[in-house]
């Protein structure tokens, strides 16, 4: 599904490893409001599984995952 | 002790101590991950686990030697997300230390306490 509204916030967290990109999509997605998009930018190859299951378990919703050569662009949007 | 206000409940518990550095810091790694999903998190030391806690170690210590963060910063990351920490009072003896000897917000429990924490807890980690 193609995102097609702006992320209230891009989350630059290239270069960083597990556990930083959850911890600070955490702390980033309590920043915005809810129904808004955070785009996560990533390079941990465990990203994929990771989002998927913090998704799940904080009732946030992954929208897509677009991967850019090394790059995954994670779009989520925060819920209630 | 739990406090029931997070979705679920981890207790991991950190056995290796000074000796193998390698192993001091996923402990900290995970259950950072655990507090970012909302979860109510807690790690017990025992048996050599406490030594990792000394004021005067956590800044000389790191899993990968002179590379790297040093383990003070992996323990602030996962306590500044709500991890708590716990250690084992005879470990401390085991170990020759006090409670004094280790960093600001440990909290000392016994077996039953701990034993109570597992029974409780959505799943426990052991290392």
């Amino acid at each position: 599904m193609p995102i097609t509204e702006s992320p209230a916030q891009v989350l630059d967290c290239k270069g960083l490893a597990c556990p930083m990109p959850v911890i600070k999509t955490a702390q980033a997605i309590k920043t915005i409001e809810p129904g808004q998009v955070l785009e996560l930018l990533a390079t941990d190859p465990g990203v994929e599984p990771d989002m998927k299951a913090w998704t799940t378990r904080t009732g946030n919703e992954l929208l897509a995952i677009d991967r850019e050569g090394d790059v995954f662009h994670v779009f989520l949007r925060r819920n209630g | 002790m739990w406090t029931d206000e997070g979705e679920g409940k981890v207790l991991y518990v950190q056995t290796h101590g000074v000796s193998d550095p390698g192993r001091c810091a996923t402990p900290f790694f995970l259950a950072a991950s655990a507090a970012a999903m909302e979860v109510e998190v807690a790690i017990y030391f025992t048996m050599y686990g406490p030594t990792l806690l000394q004021k005067d170690v956590v800044d000389k210590i790191g899993p990968k030697g002179d590379q790297g963060m040093p383990l003070a910063h992996f323990i602030k990351q996962a306590t500044d997300l709500g991890v708590k920490l716990y250690v084992c009072q005879p470990s401390l003896e085991l170990n020759d230390l006090a409670l004094e000897d280790l960093i600001d917000g440990v909290v000392m429990i016994g077996g039953a306490a701990f034993n109570d924490m597992a029974m409780r807890a959505d799943a426990v980690v052991s290392f």
